[in-house]
């Protein structure tokens, strides 16, 4: 396709186009009505001027004979009025009047005549006007002529219909031109649009849309482009590294899943051995179904679009998961608190929302050391969200780590040596997202030896 | 114990009919729902235990049709799909149980002896284990005639405990049926639990009644 011809098609030239047209009508329209407004009165006054002035001198040649209609007509035509005058023989040669020949020929009868003849402006030059009036033969032969110039006005109504049509012709260009930059500059930052659309399919994921900062509805459109661009390069992202990460985890819980199996295939027969072996297979065997366990649940949380949302009593639910931790916190050494507000209504989904809150305690639990503390709070804050805060008082994590813990299969260093797959805080992270909510981490107790972490789930209250 | 096994994968058929005869119960199969179905509705079984995904007739179907045709038989549903909604599904077309795969051979042995026992339970007021007695209208518990005071919750793992004297259960169905939580803690929350409920109607005792069955769960009995 050529760029000119792809011009031509555009949506904003098309309209420049109707634009043009709706100027062309309403001159059209415009001229029509400047005729009759002007010539077509003046046309329609002249007739019945001439005619009356025709009768005159018809009544005048009846009264007083061809004497008397020669009189009439000479007076007449040296006076200064509008009105011109023609008597001829019957033959056509001229007897008196404003012409030397007769400017039209008469018929049978009485007729309407429209004539252009030379005459002398103001100073003497040559120029050509027009009028309008009857020509007739009179009773025994002679002609008779009465016309109206119509001179000055004929001329300065020739002169709008000029300018008419000129402002006709010149807004119709002006449309189409109009139309064709507009539409040559929508087609620019439409193409500047395809063009990354096409990159990004080419497999440029970096390729952003140009943005102007005008401000503008193609400012607006790249960047929505650009937002969903972003969205879609963090999921492609997130897939791909989780498949490494998947295929990574799995190999070190397989290879000694192996190494058990091969361990005491080889080892000489004894049973007590083969079942301790055994009994250590199942553990690991246990382990990897877990992981694919917790990798299968968040993948359905992130790509299940159809989550029944419904109230849920947060308070009850809350303390009824501290009554649940509470002595296995207390048997390890930690004390769990909970600061529950009454009354909180969550909008979520049930299953969902416990294990995501229990994820976060049990992480607390993780990684609290004996003696440590962990508060469960649950308030509505200000603006009418939910927010429920596990804080602990163990090692923390560093601010500059924080993003990076919410990632699935993300394990900080020091977490190596505890069972978990990395998926606890994920999971977290997307339950916040189904609820249209937030994880947030930061400090949090102080008084233990480290910061602390403070992870604090904000989800959408029900309405009431 | 009769037992019918609908399961179109003929390995795992294999290895459950394999742990279910081991547990000295008396099993036949069938491969696909509409053949399951049938079975179902004209032989005499104590438990079905049915996959969801079958060919022919999905296993929640069956239970529907089952239920409608007013065969009461206990039924168990094995599902990859562990899902809220599913699960919730299968219970509201009349499964008594369910139970995500991967699960452990243990863990199902459990649930079936579950059903099978706790048939007719519900409507009891009294329970009634060895000296243990509780009264579930005036929501106390004696033991040797001796009043003992639990919480609300230590009320219910007990009640679920004693409605299933005699059988192992397991913490996986400890959590659904005592806390109605449906994933699995990592920690030994149920553990201490017990052990906190073994204190209040053990201690005093000489006879123990709550024990734990290693590797598996607990089982109260006299």
């Amino acid at each position: 396709m050529r760029p000119s011809l792809a011009l031509l098609r555009t949506t904003t030239f098309r309209l420049a186009l109707a634009q043009a047209g709706v100027v062309l009508l309403f001159v059209v329209a415009l001229l029509v009505y400047v005729y009759f407004a002007t010539i077509g009165q003046l046309v329609a006054d002249s007739d019945i001027l001439a005619d009356q002035e025709y009768a005159a001198l018809e009544r005048a040649y009846a009264e007083g004979g061809i004497r008397r209609l020669n009189q009439e007509v000479v007076e007449r035509s040296a006076g200064q009025g509008p009105l011109l005058y023609v008597l001829a023989e019957a033959n056509g040669a001229v007897v008196t009047g404003d012409f030397p020949q007769l400017p039209a020929v008469p018929g049978e009868a009485v007729q309407r005549v429209d004539f252009s003849f030379e005459t002398t402006d103001a100073e003497g030059a040559p120029q050509r006007s027009r009028a309008r009036g009857q020509v007739g033969r009179l009773l025994n032969g002679p002609i008779l002529l009465v016309a109206r110039d119509l001179g000055d006005s004929a001329v300065i109504t020739g002169r709008i219909t000029r300018v008419l049509w000129t402002v006709a012709i010149l807004g119709v260009m002006l449309s189409v031109a109009s139309g064709l930059t507009a539409s040559w500059f929508a087609s620019r930052r439409v193409e500047a649009l395809a063009n990354t659309a096409r990159d990004v399919m080419g497999g440029d994921l970096k390729r952003r849309a140009p943005v102007r900062g005008e401000g503008d509805e193609f400012d607006e459109l790249a960047e929505a482009i650009n937002a969903m661009l972003d969205r879609l390069e963090r999921l492609m992202i997130v897939s791909r590294t989780a498949g490494d990460a998947i295929a990574h985890d799995l190999r070190s819980p397989l290879t000694r899943f192996r190494q058990k199996l091969e361990g005491a295939l080889e080892a000489p027969e004894d049973s007590r051995n083969d079942r301790e072996a055994l009994r250590k297979a199942l553990e690991e065997a246990d382990n990897l179904l877990d992981m694919f366990a917790a990798v299968l649940k968040l993948a359905r949380v992130e790509s299940n679009p159809n989550w029944r949302l419904e109230p849920i009593n947060a308070t009850e639910v809350l303390q009824e998961l501290v009554e649940f931790y509470e002595p296995a916190a207390e048997e390890q050494g930690r004390t769990l608190r909970g600061e529950i507000a009454p009354g909180l209504i969550v909008k979520g989904e049930s299953g969902l929302f416990t294990q995501a809150v229990s994820n976060l305690v049990e992480n607390a639990l993780k990684y609290t050391p004996e003696g440590g503390h962990i508060d469960l709070s649950a308030v509505r804050r200000p603006d009418g969200r939910i927010e429920i805060a596990v804080l602990d008082d163990g090692p923390g994590i560093p601010p500059a780590d924080r993003d990076r813990v919410l990632e699935r299969f993300v394990r900080l260093e020091s977490a190596r040596s505890s069972p978990g797959a990395g998926l606890g805080l994920s999971l977290v992270a997307a339950v916040a997202r189904l609820h249209k909510g937030g994880l947030h981490l930061r400090d949090g107790l102080s008084n233990g030896e480290g910061k602390g972490l403070g992870a604090a789930l904000v989800l959408p209250a029900a309405a009431a | 114990m009769r037992v019918l096994l609908v399961e179109d994968d003929a390995d795992m058929a294999e290895n459950l009919r394999a742990s279910l005869a081991a547990d000295e119960h008396e099993v036949e199969i069938a491969s696909d729902g509409e053949q399951g179905h049938s079975m179902a509705a004209n032989g005499a079984y104590d438990v079905i235990v049915l996959d969801r995904m079958l060919p022919k007739k999905l296993g929640v179907s069956v239970v529907r049709e089952l239920r409608e045709q007013g065969v009461s038989t206990p039924v168990l549903i094995l599902s990859a799909l562990h899902d809220e909604d599913h699960r919730v599904e299968g219970l509201n077309a009349g499964a008594n149980d369910y139970l995500g795969k991967p699960f452990s051979t243990r863990e199902l042995l459990a649930r079936v002896r579950a059903l099978w026992h706790g048939r007719d339970r519900d409507v009891q007021t009294r329970l009634q284990v060895g000296d243990l007695e509780m009264d579930l209208l005036a929501r106390t518990v004696k033991r040797g005639g001796k009043k003992l005071d639990l919480q609300p919750r230590e009320f219910r793992l007990l009640e679920y405990l004693m409605r299933n004297s005699g059988q192992t259960v397991t913490r996986k169905m400890l959590l659904e049926n005592v806390w109605d939580y449906h994933f699995d803690p990592q920690t030994n929350v149920i553990d201490v639990h017990i052990s906190r409920l073994r204190s209040k109607i053990d201690r005093d005792f000489a006879q123990s009644l709550l024990h734990t069955v290693r590797g598996s769960g607990y089982r109260l009995e006299a």
